[in-house]
């Protein structure tokens, strides 16, 4: 994971995300890996079965973000299935490929609803990039 | 790694005060602002509104093309995304904008009341447990959970069409509810074909279940009536069991608002659409993307009514078996806080967005149910976890001030690492229990972020909309035994 980090931030009603890595690539696996402990509820889990592989493409970066997270919830919500390990095979600013390694859950333990454009930020800085991104919970 | 810090304060904004229980943040606050933002508080409130981005948030809706009057946050306002929570906007339907953010990704959250023929007194202890307890097991609850029913892809796209108008034909609801709902629990405007597939998979076998987050059932006691016409007009006493439902619609919604705030973001540019904050993506009204995610948009609340009316049914088979033919539950309303409605408004058509604001017609309006034309449009406000709801009524002059609008809950005033840090969930659910609420909740984290001190005091914001005249106090409500989501 090298220098990814990521932290929650307070916010009245929703949930607030900052995470930074080096790579755009790195940035979406830390935030990924953040919305699947969010959603187990942060309880280290140890993944099993076979990588699956998770694509989405967008118009920008911000938006290939959210697009990103939100591909996350959807299959953690339809499938019972927690990503939260994740090797980016293909990270362009309108194309992110991964396979991703996680959990089978009986129900999603959580209740976030989407990853939300407000307050959105991907940029540049000299320790890599840095993100924000606000769920609605 | 992994943190937590706190929020960024945000900058102040300049504003008058034009009565006891209104503030107005003028036109000229902000370059890009076309009407000026109204926030309906008292100086409390309003001290707890200014402490987040709820202000900056309110002015970024004042800067969206066709806004018309005021852009307007309600006394429980707090910070959202986008959007303001208990905000209002209306757009001219004509050079206006329908936007996905102003409704939220919870499409038709809302409240519906049920009355039952039954005192607090009689039921007791024992019974009320008992019924508390097959409440939390034939309402599926939680995020991702299903419903006990189950429907076709050939009857989701007619729930979707015609809401409670099906569920009737199911069985699933009496003749009389259809009357009692806000748009009769059927919005003409639904176009299935506007859902994606993915929100059906997603949210498709969730009907009649209550999802998580700040959604319950309550099982409550009319504490207090404070006006006998209109409390009797609803059918309402003091003393008497009633039920709280507060849902919507659960994935489904969510991933309608998750396609279209995409959908719009991808054709702002096109329509000329500059904004401040992304997640107000917008397009207009009368553009074949405002049209089509209207019509979306009145499909997921479609849904959302029948989720709310299938939660009934069960509701009602519990109470017949706890209580045999007393235990009858009449259905006293039911009412939206996440929507935009097409409404007229003088001579304009708006559209109007309530995003964690209900809609509060009066008495002589067309759209009140012809049982309370004589009281006004009945407006349902759930407090927090454990404290009082009220039952209001809207008001002619609502129309006027407000858009026929007004607050839809206690609003949060805390987040839930706040929240968690005061108390938690066992020490929450014990609070709960020595004041003799039968609590069932499986998540204690859920119970901590949802505890009564996480938000603003209901009595007062209540009291607010109360003064200004955009509803009018009926009854009050306290809780007897609380189902979360």
């Amino acid at each position: 994971m090298g220098a990814s980090w990521h932290r929650w931030i307070d916010h009245t009603s929703e949930v607030q995300l900052q995470v930074g890595a080096e790579s755009f690539g790195g940035l979406a696996a830390e935030a990924g890996r953040a919305l699947g402990l969010l959603l187990l509820r942060g309880v280290p889990p140890e993944v099993a079965g076979p990588p699956r592989e998770l694509e989405v493409s967008s118009a920008d970066r911000e938006a290939l973000l959210v697009d990103w997270l939100n591909e996350i919830l959807f299959v953690a919500e339809t499938e019972r299935w927690v990503p939260v390990e994740f090797e980016i095979r293909d990270a362009s600013p309108i194309r992110l490929r991964a396979a991703a390694r996680g959990v089978e859950v009986e129900e999603p333990p959580s209740n976030v609803k989407a990853a939300t454009f407000h307050g959105l930020r991907v940029e540049e800085r000299d320790d890599g990039l840095h993100a924000e991104v606000i769920f609605d919970v | 790694m992994s943190s937590i810090s706190e929020a960024p304060s945000a900058p102040a904004l300049p504003s008058v005060r034009l009565n006891a229980n209104l503030v107005e943040i003028p036109a000229s606050a902000r370059s890009d602002m076309r009407v000026p933002a109204r926030v309906w508080a008292d100086e409390e409130l309003w001290r707890q509104i200014s402490r987040d981005r709820t202000l900056q948030q309110l002015v970024n809706v004042a800067t969206l093309p066709g806004i018309a009057g005021s852009a307007q946050a309600m006394p429980d306002a707090h910070e959202g995304y986008g959007f303001p929570v208990g905000g209002v906007a209306a757009f001219r339907a004509g050079d206006g904008v329908i936007s996905p953010g102003g409704v939220g990704y919870d499409i038709n959250c809302g409240v519906r009341l049920l009355a039952s023929e039954v005192e607090a007194a009689e039921l007791g202890r024992s019974r009320l447990e008992g019924i508390v307890h097959d409440l939390a097991r034939s309402i599926p609850s939680g995020m991702g959970r299903g419903s006990h029913l189950r429907f076709t892809a050939a009857d989701l796209d007619r729930v979707l069409a015609q809401g409670c108008s099906y569920l009737a034909e199911r069985g699933l609801a009496l003749p009389e509810d259809l009357a009692v709902i806000e748009a009769g629990g059927a919005l003409a405007a639904a176009d299935p074909a506007g859902v994606s597939q993915r929100a059906k998979e997603r949210g498709g076998g969730q009907l009649g279940s209550l999802g998580s987050g700040n959604h319950f059932v309550e099982v409550q006691r009319v504490e207090k009536i404070f006006d006998l016409q209109a409390a009797e007009a609803l059918g309402l006493r003091t003393g008497q069991v009633v039920i709280l439902i507060h849902t919507g619609s659960r994935g489904l919604g969510h991933q309608v608002c998750t396609d279209y705030v995409r959908a719009m973001d991808a054709v702002m540019l096109r329509h000329g659409i500059q904004l401040p904050d992304r997640e107000l993506a917008c397009a207009p009204f009368e553009s074949p993307e405002g049209r089509k995610y209207f019509g979306a948009m009145c499909a997921a609340a479609n849904f959302a009514f029948s989720n709310r009316q299938a939660i009934t049914y069960a509701a009602r088979e519990v109470f017949r078996r706890a209580l045999g033919d007393g235990g009858r539950l009449h259905l006293v309303y039911d009412v939206a806080h996440n929507m935009a409605k097409l409404e007229r408004h003088g001579a304009e058509d708006l559209v109007v967005h309530r995003k964690g604001a209900t809609r509060a017609f009066g008495p002589s309006h067309p759209e009140t149910p012809e049982a309370y034309r004589r009281i006004g449009q009945p407006v349902l406000i759930p407090g927090s976890m454990g404290t009082a709801s009220w039952v209001l009524v809207g008001t002619d002059a609502g129309l006027g001030l407000s858009f026929g609008s007004t607050c839809h809950g206690a609003g949060r005033a805390m987040s839930r690492r706040a929240a968690k840090k005061v108390q938690g969930g066992d020490e929450v659910r014990k609070a709960l229990e020595e004041r003799g609420i039968v609590v069932r909740c499986a998540s204690a984290g859920e119970l901590a972020e949802e505890a009564p001190h996480a938000y603003k005091d209901v009595d007062r914001v209540v009291e607010v909309v109360h003064q200004a005249g955009l509803a009018r106090k009926v009854a009050r409500l306290v809780p007897l035994g609380v189902i979360k989501g």
